[in-house]
């Protein structure tokens, strides 16, 4: 008993400090990637200057953000203003704790994995409706009582196009999702769960063509209007390391996780096959942000309510028929 | 200890700014917003952040040292003021203009009208949120631009039309590059319908938002293609034609219902329409003189005055001008399209949502420069 | 009948013809231009606004002698723009005309602004364009750097 604790408490402080390098590179990576993909949709290059490619442009960034004075305005709720962005990044870490890299690096497989990733992405509401409370200004509160109705709108298909694949593998556990998913990947069962899930992961994530409480052309910078510097970078770094979560969550339940096409490894490992398809979903989600214009506030949550929520609706009773007869 | 609480606790309607400094308002406009959660209540604009006294400078220059300024109203389309000014004094005046010069003139007047949609197109999908429609439409602005400044010196503000003329002459790589641009305006087309007109999220965002009635468009003066997407086929260069444009082939696309899709596709079709009036004034264009200089050497007109309309990329502009016989004019006053066009939203932001209001004012497609003026 | 010839023709009947001046060939950018007396303007002007004409623009212009206020109407056909002056003495006021159309709203807040003609019965005669607080009045001649001031026999006469 005393070994096992002893293994899993270094297993999941080791896991822990590789989340935090990896959730900071992984961020400064798609910073990059997004300034390409958006400079090249728009028949421009991107940053080129500071490193092969522009890649040490983020980090270039980061280093101006955080030499940057933290204005807090005068009129601002005082312990409430510095911890919202704290409390947006840290649900999204915990996230980290349970995704399937691969059979052997997955740093605590709990049976409840799943719930737990959808209980903390919550959180990161309740830290949105802070910040913008916090703030004292029409604008922030605008935002985040838009992004709080939004996100709480597209959480319920979200959760029902999930429960159609977890009905499927009668577990909440990442590992067994995937594993499941060795022969066949459930986009190709379930194809309806898995584009409500991708339409339903970019409305969580605040990306366009939902980023109404962030719009840039209407409300300044939505709930984030009075943040500068690092507290800024915290919003925008939660932001990012979300759309990784969303992305690595569809991967393992729809794109087969660590697994090859139809079970053939072709030799490479796992986790090359887990961040390939996480990040060609990132991409995808880029890609859609650079293209739509967005949405208008009551559109959305109308598509919501009356589109998404009747689909996945019928999808689970679907699903659950089948699963039944077969 | 029951009556403190009969008064309501808290008021519903609150203020917001949106303010001279705010990504979507085209020049330095603040709109005061009543609203009641997210529908407008009142919108009051405030304007005049941008004056800086043309007319006052109008009644201190002479006709020539205003040719400056007469761009700098309405900087987007510089060359079409500047074209309007010139056609106004050479009316009071009496001053003749060679042939070969207005057909130039029509030409470069086009071309800037082209550029002004493309920049309203660029900034007004980049309002409702897609980014990219705004690099591409500067893309083709970037050609227009450079083709006006080979002739005429200028990317912006122009003082290409003079009394008289023009004060360069066009060569053949100037006819060259003006057929290469029309064509790979048109060859573009098509991309624009893809991303953008055929887009189902822009339909949502535009049909049905922001309708301008024709009773309205009458009550405040509103013109340009805000009147016509009402249905009003009412364009200055064929209600009063000026210069050639009576000689050329060209239609005046109208919309039906008055809502942001029709001024929208109204502007895209204009767009087509300056293309076809382009290569028609260039197949037509003759040789000689461009500038009859020594007629607009000292110009005096004579006592009288002017009102001069014009179709500029918004709507009618006019030029008033009184003269007392010297060589400053005695009152010059701009009557400047966005002004109805800014004041219809008055009436027409009550009761729609403040995101619709973004919607809406970059339909209606004001500069606020030329308001202040 | 065009309706720039209808409107011609109640312009006569109501302020006479000597102040009606009709312009075929539109040299001055206009068919017609009229004078009303300042009592008259409302009538006028509903007659613009029931005979389907919109306010262009209006604008003042400042003599030594006196003030006097222009309105340019036009309506959706070819050449049909119509002036109508008013007279309006140095510190007199003129009647509003933001109950016939409402674009004289913001028109004649700019006119009082630049040149201090007030307007009776106008619902909102703030500043337009310059500061709330500026007491000045630019357009006048009196105002600034002036290149000419003359009277309006010198120009119209």
């Amino acid at each position: 008993m005393g070994n096992t604790d002893g293994s899993d408490w270094l297993r999941l402080v080791v896991g822990l400090v590789i989340v935090l390098a990896f959730s900071q590179l992984n961020a400064l990576f798609l910073v990059w990637l997004e300034r390409k993909v958006a400079g090249h949709i728009q028949l421009r290059p991107g940053p080129k200057e500071v490193g092969p490619f522009g890649i040490l442009q983020t980090i270039i960034d980061g280093i101006k953000l955080v030499g940057k004075e933290l204005i807090t305005p005068a009129t601002t709720d005082r312990k409430l203003f510095p911890i919202a962005p704290v409390l947006v990044f840290m649900p999204v870490l915990v996230g980290f704790l349970v995704l399937p890299f691969s059979p052997e690096l997955i740093i605590r497989d709990m049976n409840v994995g799943l719930l737990l990733i959808f209980a903390f992405s919550t959180f990161s509401v309740l830290a949105i409706l802070t910040g913008g409370w916090a703030s004292n200004n029409k604008y922030a509160l605008l935002g985040a009582v838009r992004s709080v109705a939004q996100n709480v709108a597209y959480e319920i298909p979200l959760l029902l196009a999930v429960m159609s694949v977890v009905l499927m593998v009668n577990s909440l556990q990442f590992s067994q999702i995937v594993e499941a998913q060795s022969r066949v990947w459930f986009i190709f069962l379930q194809p309806v769960a898995g584009i409500i899930f991708l339409i339903c992961a970019t409305a969580e994530t605040n990306r366009a063509p939902f980023d109404i409480p962030e719009a840039e052309s209407e409300l300044v910078a939505g709930f984030h209007t009075e943040y500068s510097g690092m507290r800024f970078g915290l919003f925008f770094l939660a932001e990012y390391t979300n759309m990784f979560i969303v992305s690595a969550v569809a991967t393992s339940l729809f794109f087969g996780g660590w697994n090859g096409p139809f079970g053939f490894s072709l030799g490479i490992p796992g986790i090359i096959w887990f961040l390939l398809k996480t990040y060609f979903l990132i991409f995808v989600i880029m890609w859609v942000r650079w293209t739509f214009p967005r949405l208008r506030f009551d559109q959305l949550m109308n598509f919501s309510w009356k589109v998404m929520i009747p689909l996945s609706l019928a999808n689970l009773m679907v699903t659950a028929i089948v699963v039944k007869l077969v | 200890m029951a009556e403190q609480f009969k008064e309501p606790v808290v008021d519903r309607v609150y203020t917001l700014n949106l303010g001279p400094q705010h990504p979507s308002t085209h020049g330095v406009l603040r709109v005061l917003l009543d609203l009641d959660g997210e529908f407008i209540v009142k919108a009051d604009p405030v304007i005049g952040y941008g004056h800086r006294g043309h007319e006052k400078m109008g009644e201190n220059r002479t006709y020539k040292q205003f040719l400056p300024n007469a761009s700098r109203m309405d900087y987007l389309s510089g060359l079409l003021y500047n074209h309007g000014f010139v056609l106004a004094v050479e009316k009071l005046a009496g001053i003749e203009v060679p042939e070969r010069a207005r057909y130039i003139r029509t030409v470069c007047a086009e071309l800037n009208r082209i550029s002004s949609h493309l920049l309203w197109f660029g900034t007004y999908v980049m309002d409702l949120g897609g980014f990219t429609p705004f690099l591409y439409a500067f893309d083709d602005r970037e050609n227009i631009l450079d083709i006006l400044d080979r002739v005429s010196g200028s990317r912006l503000t122009y003082s290409y039309c003079r009394f008289g003329g023009v004060c360069n002459d066009v060569d053949a790589q100037f006819v060259d590059m003006t057929r290469a641009f029309v064509k790979r305006l048109r060859s573009r087309f098509p991309d624009y319908d893809n991303l953008v007109t055929k887009n189902v999220i822009f339909i949502h965002r535009t049909r049905g938002v922001g309708v301008i009635t024709a009773e309205q468009a009458r009550e405040f003066g509103v013109t340009g293609p805000n009147l016509r997407a009402c249905g009003i086929p009412y364009d200055m260069r064929r209600i009063e034609p000026y210069e050639i444009y009576d000689r050329f082939d060209f239609e005046v696309p109208i919309g039906s219902n008055g809502d942001a899709l029709d001024r929208y596709h109204v502007r895209l079709q204009e767009m087509e329409q300056s293309c076809r009036i382009i290569e028609q004034a260039l197949d037509k264009m003759p040789g000689g003189p461009f500038w009859n200089e020594a007629a607009a050497f000292k110009v005096r007109p004579p006592k009288g005055e002017i009102y001069f309309g014009f179709e500029s990329a918004r709507g009618q502009t006019g030029y008033y001008l009184v003269s007392d016989g010297s060589q400053c004019p005695y009152r010059c006053h701009i009557r400047v399209p966005s002004y109805g066009n800014l004041h219809v939203l008055t009436e027409v932001l009550r009761g729609t949502m403040v995101a619709d209001a973004i919607s809406i004012l970059g339909s209606i497609d004001v500069v606020i420069p030329e308001i202040d003026r | 009948m065009a309706t720039r010839d209808v409107m011609a023709e109640k312009l006569r009947s109501v302020l006479g013809d000597n102040a009606v001046c009709v312009d075929d060939k539109y040299g001055a950018g206009v068919f017609v231009a009229a004078t009303a007396p300042a009592a008259r303007l409302l009538e006028v002007l509903g007659l613009f606004k029931e005979t389907g004409f919109y306010l262009e623009t209006m604008t003042a212009l400042d003599f030594q002698d006196t003030q006097e206020i222009v309105y340019h109407l036009n309506c959706y056909e070819p050449l049909s723009r119509m002036s109508v002056r008013v007279l309006v003495e140095h510190g007199a006021a003129a009647p509003t005309a933001s109950g016939v159309f409402t674009a004289a709203n913001w028109l004649e807040r700019e006119v009082r602004e630049f040149h201090g003609i007030q307007f009776d019965g106008h619902p909102d005669p703030r500043n337009l364009l310059l500061p709330e607080d500026a007491d000045y009045h630019p357009l006048k001649k009196d105002f600034g750097k002036v290149h000419a001031y003359r009277t309006r026999e010198e120009i119209y006469g």
